[in-house]
C-alpha cells in the first residue's frame, strides 16, 4: 500500500497531482492524464483488442506481400503475363481476398462492439452520473471518450488498409486478381475503411445514447452498419465521372467494339446511330439469321458502339470523394452527440 | 434575509422550482433554501420528487419550471461542479476498477482532490485498496462511493438514499463517518430518505416534500419550537373549537382520545395536555396530511420569496 501512504494530502491542486504522478509506475511508459486515464481505463481490453489485432493483421500481410512478390519475381511478372500462372498463383490470391473479406467486416464489428456500448454502457450503469458528478465539464468527457476511440480506430484502419494497399499494389492492374470497383478492393483500400468504420462507430455510439441499452443498441447498430454498407455499395458506381467512347466502325466487323484502357470498369453498352442516339444493344436480338440482323441493324441506322466506362485512373479520387461524403456525415453524427451531451444527459 | 446566523451566501436555493414528465408533474412549485454547513434531510414518500431534487441540484436534469442555485451560481458551471459533490441512489462505480483505481478517479478528474481523506475512508471499513468494485459487498461500496464524493472536498454533498440497502449496522457505521467528515469540514449535506429514523441526531435541517412541493422546511429546533402536541379527551365529532384558531398540521381521534399537531398562534388554552413533538411525530404528522399547511421558516425562505400561508415570525 506504499503507493497511497505517499500520496499527498496538499489540497494545492498542482502539487497534490504532482506527488501523486511520481508515486505510482513512474517512468514506464509515459503517463495518461485526467479524462484521458478515465477513458482509456475504462475501455484499455476493447482498445488494446483492436489495436493488437490491426498489428497481427499489418504484420501478417506484410509477410504475405513478401511471399507473393517473391513468387512474381520468379515467375519473371510483368514481363511474363499472369493469363497463363495457373494454380500456383492461386494460394497467394486466396489470401489477398480473404484478407479483403475481412477488412470488410471491421466497420460492421468495431461498429457493433466497439460504437454501441460506448456511451449506451456507461447510461445503462449509471456511470454516467458519477463522471457528471466529479469536476471535469460532460463536453470534456465526451470529447475525450470520442477522440481516443476515434484514434484508436482511425490508427488501426489506416494501419490496416494502407498494408491491404501495398499488398495489392503489385497485382493492381491485373482485373482478374480484383476488380477495382470491387467492394474488396475499393472499400479495403485508401481511406474507405477509415471513412466507414468511423461512421459505424460514431453512429453505433450515437444509437447507444438514443437507446440507452447496451444490448439494443448494439443490435440496432448491426442493422445499421449493414444498411451503411449497402448504401455505400449501391452508390460507389456513382462516385466516378463516367468516360464515353464511340465508333462508328458499324458493330459487326471484328475490331469493332472500342478499346478501353486496362482494367477500366464498363458500366454501359449500346448501340450508336448516325443521328446520335442510343439504342440498346438488344434491339436487334430477336433477328434469327445474319440477313436479318444486317438488316435490322440498317434500318435502326446503327453506325457504331458508344460504352460508358470508368477508367482506374478516378479509383483514387472516387475513393476519397465518397469518403469525404462520410466523413460529413460522421460529423454530423458528432454535432448530435455534443448537442446531446449539452441538452439531455440522463 | 438580515439574520445573522446564517450570514454569508446559502449552499442551495431554490426558486418556484417544476419538473413535469410525460406522466405529470414531479416537482412542482419548490421553493426553499438551504443554508451553508448544515445537514439537511430531505424528507419524503415514494416517489415525492426527491431524486428529481437532488438530480437538478447535480445538474443531471434540467428543470420544466424555475431555477436551483448552489452558492448563487447554476447547477453545472465550472463552480458549482467544483464545490458539489452527488452520490446517486444506485451508487454507480465502475465494476472493474479496483478501489484504488477508483479512487485514482476521482484524483486525475478532480482538481481539489484529498486523497488521504478518501484513503481514510476507505481503510476505516476495511476495504482492500486492491479488489475489484464488483467483488465489494453493498456497504463496501458506499463505502467507496461516499470516499470518491468527501475526497473531492465538496462544500455540499448531495447524498440520495445512501443508506437504503444497508444492514443497520454499516449504516451506523457509515452515517458517523458521514457526520464526523462533514463536521470537520463544515460540508453542507442534503440527504434524501424515506427512513425517519435515519434522521433523528443526525440532521439540523429539514425539508419535507410530498406531492410535489415543499411541505416543511426549516431549522428542526426552530420546527419543534413551533409544533405543539395537544392530547385530551374528545367529546364530539370534528375538532373542538377552543383549538381553532391555532393552525392545525393534523388531528387524530381513537375512541375517546384526540390527537393533534397544531402551530399554536397563541396560548393554548382548555383542558389540554400539551407536549413538544419529536421529529419523527412531526415529520409523520406532515406526511399523513398532505393538505396542512406548508411550513417554511424564515432561514429556509429564499430572497424576496413570498408565501402567504407559510411565512412565520421567526
Amino acid at each position: 500500500m506504499s503507493t497511497f501512504t505517499n500520496a499527498s494530502n496538499s489540497t494545492d491542486a498542482k502539487n497534490g497531482t504532482m506527488t501523486a504522478t511520481s508515486t505510482e509506475d513512474a517512468g514506464r511508459r509515459p503517463r495518461l492524464r485526467a479524462m484521458t486515464w478515465l477513458v482509456w481505463r475504462q475501455h484499455r481490453a476493447a482498445f488494446w483488442t483492436i489495436l493488437a489485432a490491426a498489428a497481427l493483421s499489418v504484420a501478417w500481410m506484410v509477410y504475405q506481400r513478401g511471399q507473393m512478390t517473391d513468387f512474381l519475381d520468379g515467375y519473371g511478372y510483368p514481363t511474363n503475363s499472369l493469363d497463363e500462372v495457373g494454380n500456383e498463383f492461386q494460394q497467394y490470391l486466396n489470401g489477398l481476398m480473404t484478407v479483403s473479406t475481412g477488412l470488410q467486416a471491421i466497420p460492421v464489428l468495431l461498429g457493433v462492439f466497439l460504437g454501441a456500448p460506448l456511451l449506451a454502457g456507461d447510461l445503462e450503469n449509471g456511470t454516467v452520473k458519477l463522471i457528471v458528478s466529479q469536476s471535469m465539464s460532460r463536453t470534456r468527457w465526451l470529447a475525450t471518450k470520442l477522440g481516443v476511440t476515434g484514434l484508436v480506430v482511425v490508427v488501426s484502419t489506416v494501419a490496416l488498409s494502407a498494408a491491404f494497399g501495398w499488398w495489392w499494389n503489385p497485382v493492381k492492374s491485373e482485373p482478374a486478381v480484383m476488380d477495382w470497383t470491387s467492394s474488396e478492393a475499393f472499400n479495403s483500400t485508401g481511406p474507405v475503411l477509415v471513412a466507414l468504420t468511423l461512421l459505424s462507430v460514431f453512429g453505433g455510439a450515437a444509437i447507444g445514447v438514443v437507446l440507452r441499452r447496451t444490448l439494443m443498441a448494439m443490435v440496432v447498430t448491426f442493422g445499421f452498419t449493414m444498411v451503411v454498407q449497402l448504401v455505400w455499395a449501391h452508390f460507389l458506381l456513382s462516385l466516378g465521372n463516367v468516360v464515353t467512347v464511340t465508333t462508328h466502325k458499324g458493330v459487326l466487323a471484328e475490331n469493332a467494339a472500342p478499346s478501353l484502357p486496362n482494367s477500366a470498369h464498363q458500366l454501359d453498352q449500346s448501340y450508336l446511330t448516325g443521328s446520335g442516339d442510343l439504342v440498346s444493344w438488344s434491339a436487334c436480338a430477336d433477328a434469327q439469321t445474319d440477313q436479318a440482323l444486317k438488316l435490322c441493324l440498317k434500318k435502326a441506322d446503327v453506325v457504331g458502339w458508344s460504352v460508358d466506362y470508368l477508367p482506374m485512373s478516378q479509383m483514387n479520387g472516387m475513393q476519397w470523394f465518397g469518403a469525404s461524403i462520410v466523413f460529413a456525415l460522421t460529423a454530423g453524427v458528432v454535432a448530435f452527440l455534443f448537442f446531446w451531451c449539452r441538452k439531455r444527459l440522463v | 434575509m438580515s439574520d445573522g446566523m446564517y450570514a454569508g451566501e446559502p449552499a442551495l436555493e431554490a426558486y418556484g422550482l417544476g419538473m413535469r414528465y410525460r406522466r405529470g408533474w414531479a416537482l412542482r412549485d419548490c421553493s426553499f433554501r438551504l443554508p451553508a454547513g448544515r445537514i439537511c434531510g430531505l424528507v419524503g414518500p415514494n416517489g415525492a420528487g426527491k431524486t428529481t431534487l437532488l438530480s437538478i441540484a447535480a445538474h443531471l436534469l434540467k428543470p420544466t419550471h424555475g431555477s436551483i442555485s448552489l452558492f448563487g451560481e447554476a447547477p453545472g458551471s465550472a463552480e458549482s461542479s467544483r464545490r458539489t459533490a452527488f452520490l446517486a441512489q444506485e451508487k454507480p462505480l465502475f465494476r472493474r476498477f479496483t478501489v484504488a483505481e477508483t479512487l485514482r478517479l476521482g484524483r486525475e478528474l478532480n482538481p481539489g482532490w484529498d486523497q488521504r481523506a478518501a484513503e481514510d475512508i476507505v481503510r476505516a471499513g476495511n476495504v482492500p485498496f486492491d479488489a475489484k468494485i464488483s467483488t465489494l459487498s453493498g456497504g463496501q461500496r458506499t463505502r467507496v462511493a461516499l470516499a470518491l464524493a468527501f475526497g473531492k472536498r465538496p462544500e455540499l454533498l448531495l447524498l440520495d438514499e445512501p443508506m437504503s440497502d444497508l444492514d443497520p449496522v454499516v449504516r451506523h457505521e457509515i452515517m458517523g463517518t458521514l457526520l464526523s467528515e462533514a463536521a470537520e469540514r463544515g460540508t453542507t449535506v442534503l440527504m434524501s430518505t424515506h427512513v425517519l429514523a435515519e434522521l433523528e441526531n443526525v440532521c439540523d435541517y429539514l425539508v419535507v416534500v410530498s406531492g410535489g412541493g415543499v411541505r416543511l422546511a426549516g431549522d428542526v429546533d426552530e420546527l419543534m419550537s413551533l409544533h405543539t402536541m395537544v392530547t385530551g379527551t374528545r367529546d364530539d365529532e370534528g375538532l373542538p373549537a377552543a383549538l381553532g384558531h391555532h393552525t392545525l398540521v393534523e388531528c387524530r381521534t381513537s375512541e375517546r382520545q384526540l390527537t393533534a399537531l397544531i402551530r399554536p398562534e397563541g396560548p393554548v388554552t382548555g383542558p389540554w395536555e400539551t407536549d413538544a413533538p419529536n421529529m419523527e411525530e412531526l415529520l409523520l404528522a406532515y406526511l399523513r396530511s398532505p393538505d396542512a399547511p406548508p411550513l417554511i421558516t424564515a432561514t429556509a425562505q429564499g430572497q424576496g420569496q413570498a408565501f402567504g400561508t407559510g411565512t412565520v415570525a421567526a
